[in-house]
Order: structure tokens, then sequence, then C-alpha cells
């Protein structure tokens, strides 16, 4: 089944997200998404700025992944009492709402769409899948925080050596980020993704933006494309784990990076290591052992496999935003500017920022 | 080598590097001057220029906000100045990647006495070679890299005279 973004548009059974959700199963239950049925979802982004700040600018992304098997970005509309634009980065096609103001309060609303669904990799079964010369450099390139020499480099030589296919070196990564690393309650907001530095401290710790970045930079060092897809859950785990799903229609604090590796014959398959700590962290009772039924399920389905409660911006790193006093280094979070200078995106209650979503029914 | 052997010989003299630091090699000085120059605001937006230091010999620290080492060393680094206050001793902390308000607000909880410079864009860390956090340098009077360390260092045992006679004795060579 495909989904088109006139699809996404025209969905209209709009449901509250809790009414629209499958009575959430037990989370005894395997964790096993599998393809085939496409949900449309809204999202609700609102930005203010408080009056005498002067002049300021926002930065807010939108979907932006269109990928045939599991992702259509829809339409991205706005009101502001300023003025606003779609911006699409030249680098990743990346998009977001540019919203500028000269004084007083700053204010902009973006409603976006998307439909998307399960994904689920046969990995026993390749088939013709190529990748773009282009496509391949940029996805095994180095950017700003994610180096492919030095410490990256030995690391993924260790983890990688005697692997004889680019599937065998993945799974190894994967399995080496899931057995040495772990999510730090403590990392403000989904971490900074400055994976050299992990390596070096020696101290694996971290969330999303932090592991699934170094399984993408252990990957790249391998001559294996890969890469950061940058989004927010925006709905229950229908698999019953609390940990991987949005826990309220209010998304403002539920950002989440998965990851891709690119392998020849099977293209573009999912992986998210992150994912894997975070249960083992925050799933009840919490603190679960790696051999807990429940992490079990969840480290077998995530190497090939994710769910669809998940909306997806962008791939872009080092993200040069037009009028800011400094490029960010990945646009998950909306961004704003004044005088002063940036404002704290992972802070949103000073900042003053909520996204909420929800489900328009079935796409 | 000259410089490397120095670097250690002063870490040697200045007491025991942290179980997790290390010194590593540094360039000779003078060609390495104006790449190595800046100009940076601290969170208010006051303007500092490493040139204004010129003088004092100086700690030049990297740290960043979300890195917890750098909570312990901050304060170790106040003490130093403190102590240090008749010494012509500077330190700059240069916060990497980081936006004022997050700065400002650590500051608020930890607060210390010697600026802390804001580098949003890590072009300054990029030019000074800095690829892990925190990273600290040390430079002489002329602003010349004498010592490098990288991750946390104890500042408490720092001896920056030992570092100036070091340096007299290898310049009388």
């Amino acid at each position: 089944m495909t989904l088109n973004r006139r699809d996404v548009l025209k969905a209209s059974a709009v449901l509250p997200l809790a009414a629209a959700m499958p009575v959430a199963a037990g989370a005894q239950d395997a964790f096993a998404p599998r393809p085939g049925k496409w949900r449309a979802f809204e999202v609700v982004t609102r930005l203010e700025i408080a009056r005498g700040q002067g002049a300021a600018q926002a930065w807010i992304p939108v979907p932006s992944v269109n990928e045939e098997t599991w992702f259509k970005s829809g339409d991205s509309t706005w009101t502001t009492n300023g003025t606003a634009a779609l911006v699409t980065d030249a680098k990743y096609g990346a998009r977001f709402v540019h919203a500028e103001w000269a004084s007083g309060d700053a204010i902009i609303e973006v409603t976006s769409r998307f439909g998307t669904q399960d994904r689920a990799i046969d990995l026993s079964s390749p088939g013709s899948a190529t990748l773009a010369e282009a496509e391949r450099k940029l996805y095994t390139s180095a950017t700003a925080l994610i180096p492919t020499d030095g410490i990256v480099r030995e690391t993924s030589d260790k983890v990688t050596a005697g692997a004889t296919s680019d599937l065998e070196k993945a799974r190894r990564i994967y399995e080496w980020i899931v057995r040495n690393t772990y999510r730090k309650a403590a990392t403000r907001g989904c971490g900074v993704g400055d994976i050299a530095a992990l390596l070096k401290s020696g101290d694996l710790g971290g969330k999303c933006a932090d592991l699934n970045a170094l399984a993408v930079g252990l990957l790249r060092a391998a001559g294996i494309p890969a890469r950061d897809v940058y989004g927010i859950r925006v709905a229950p785990s229908r698999f019953g784990y609390k940990a991987l799903g949005a826990g309220s229609a209010t998304i403002t604090k539920a950002q989440h990076c998965r990851a891709e590796v690119f392998l020849a014959g099977f293209g573009w398959v999912p992986i998210d290591p992150a994912d894997v700590r975070k249960v083992m962290l925050e799933e009840p009772p919490t603190n679960l052992a790696l051999d807990d039924p429940k992490v079990t399920a969840a480290r077998a389905a995530l190497f090939g496999a994710w769910e669809d409660n998940w909306l997806a911006y962008n791939f872009a790193h080092d993200v040069m935003l037009p009028g800011a006093k400094a490029p960010v280094d990945f646009l998950m979070y909306p961004q704003a500017e004044t005088a002063a200078g940036r404002l704290d995106c992972l802070d949103p209650d000073s900042f003053r920022y909520t996204i909420t979503a929800k489900e328009l029914g079935a796409a | 080598m000259r410089w490397a052997a120095f670097a250690a010989l002063a870490l040697s003299a200045a007491g025991p590097v942290s179980t997790s630091g290390h010194c590593h090699a540094i360039a000779p000085p003078g060609a390495e001057r104006a790449r190595l120059a800046f100009q940076l605001t601290d969170s208010s937006g006051t303007q500092l220029s490493l040139g204004d230091l010129a003088g004092r010999k100086v700690v030049v620290h990297f740290f960043a906000t979300w890195c917890e080492p750098c909570r312990e060393e901050l304060p170790a680094l106040d003490r130093l100045v403190a102590r240090s206050r008749d010494r012509d001793l500077a330190v700059v902390a240069i916060a990497v990647a980081e936006v004022p308000v997050r700065v400002k607000r650590f500051l608020a909880q930890t607060p210390v006495a010697f600026p802390v410079l804001i580098d949003a864009d890590r072009a300054v860390a990029k030019a000074w070679g800095v690829t892990t956090l925190p990273t600290s340098f040390v430079l002489d009077a002329d602003l010349n890299i004498r010592l490098a360390v990288e991750q946390a260092h104890d500042w408490d045992r720092f001896d920056p005279t030992r570092l100036a006679d070091q340096h007299s004795r290898e310049e009388s060579k």
C-alpha cells in the first residue's frame, strides 16, 4: 500500500490521540513491527518569544523525509504575527519554517501532516537495491561531530575485524553498541552527538543523538553508508512498550533520532540500538537485564525494523540556518535567536514552545 | 620532541595528571600564533581576545555545560585563580557550541571569577585542535602554548611557578 501527499492531506477522521490508539498490548508481547497499514498524523508546533527581546528569528523543522515504503511528508502551513517562509536545506533537503519578527511578541504556529507505516526488512532475502554514488559519498562522509578517522576509525576496525560482509559488520556494530553503551538519564535532551569525545571519555553513556550517532559514525568509518534520522515520537507503542512511545498528545520533549544503514540488496535498513538501551533503563520495572524478554524482543527487532509511531524530520547534519549566528549540529528541535543570542532549544519552558500530535485516522 | 618532553616535564613538576587525562606533543610556537588568536564574547556580550591576556601566563580551558568532568574542573580552576592572584596567571574558559542562555544558567549554579567565553560555531575549538572536552592549554606570557591536557586535570595540584621555572631552564640550554 502506498500513500501520497494528497492522501495525507485528505485524511479527515480527526481523532484525539488516545482515542485513535489501539488498546496497548501487554509489554510482554513481542516487539514486532510489520508494515501493512499506513497511519496519518498531524503535528502542531507553537513557539512564542516574549516581548522585550527585540528582533527575533526562529527555525522550526517540518517533515522532510519521503521514502516510498515508510514515510510521506505532507504539507506544512503556519500562522504568525511575523513573516515566515518554508526553506529547504540544499545539502540534505531538510525543510524548516524560517520566521522573523522586528519587535514585540513573536508567535508562530506550524501545522504539519505526514503518513507513515512500520518497517521490517527481511534480511535473509536480498533484493537489488543500490545506492547512487552521490548518496554513498554523502552518507559515508564525516560531519562536525561524526569524524570517521582517529578513535572512531580505530574502534570501528576493532569491532568489525574479521567480518566479511557489510551486513555482518553492521550487525557487529549494532551489537557492540547495545552491549557496551548505556542510556544516561542525566543527559540533556537527546544528547550532543559528539562521538569522538564520547569514545575518548571511556564513559559510553548518552541518549539517542549520542548512541545512534555512534552507530552511524562506526558504520561510516567502516565504509558503509549510514545516516541519523532526526524526528519525534508521536504516539504510544502499540506493543505496550512505554519507553518506545509518546506518553500523551503533548510531545514537546519526545524528540528521538533513529538511524539507518544502507546494505546492498536490502536498501536502507532501520536500526535503533539507542532504543534497546532505553528499554533496559526505562521499561517497567526499569533497569532490565540484557536477557530480559522485553529487551530481547526489542534488541532482535531494532536491527531491521521500527514502529510507525514516530515522525521523521530529516537526515541533516551541520545545518546552516539562514540568518543564524552559528549552524546547528542537527535540526530536531525548534531553534530561535534574539539580539541576546540563540535561545536554549532544550528548555522549551523558558523558550516557550509546545509540540502536540494527533492521529488523523487510517491513511 | 623538545616540546613533547617539555610538556611531560611541566606536568610532572605540576603534579600527577589525573588518571583519565594525558598530555600530547605541542607544535612549536610562533607559526601557530595567528591561527590560535581569537576574539569571543561571554554570555553577557562582553568581548575578550587572546591578545588582551598577553603578559600573563594563561590557562585556556575548553568545556561544555553538558560535560560532567567539566563541572568539577571549573571550580578547581577558580581556586587556581584565587591562589595565583599575585602570580600573573589568567584563566579563560571557552564554552564550545553552547548558547548564551544555557551558559548563563550554568554559571549561576557554578559561579567562577574568570571570563567564560562562547565558541558558538566551534571555530576556535577547531583552530586549537580540540577534539574532546574538557581540554586545557597553558600558555606562557608571550601566548605560546607550553602545555596541553586532554580531559580533566587536577588543577588543585598545578603550580604555575614550576611551569615558569621549567621554561627558563629549557630556554637557557
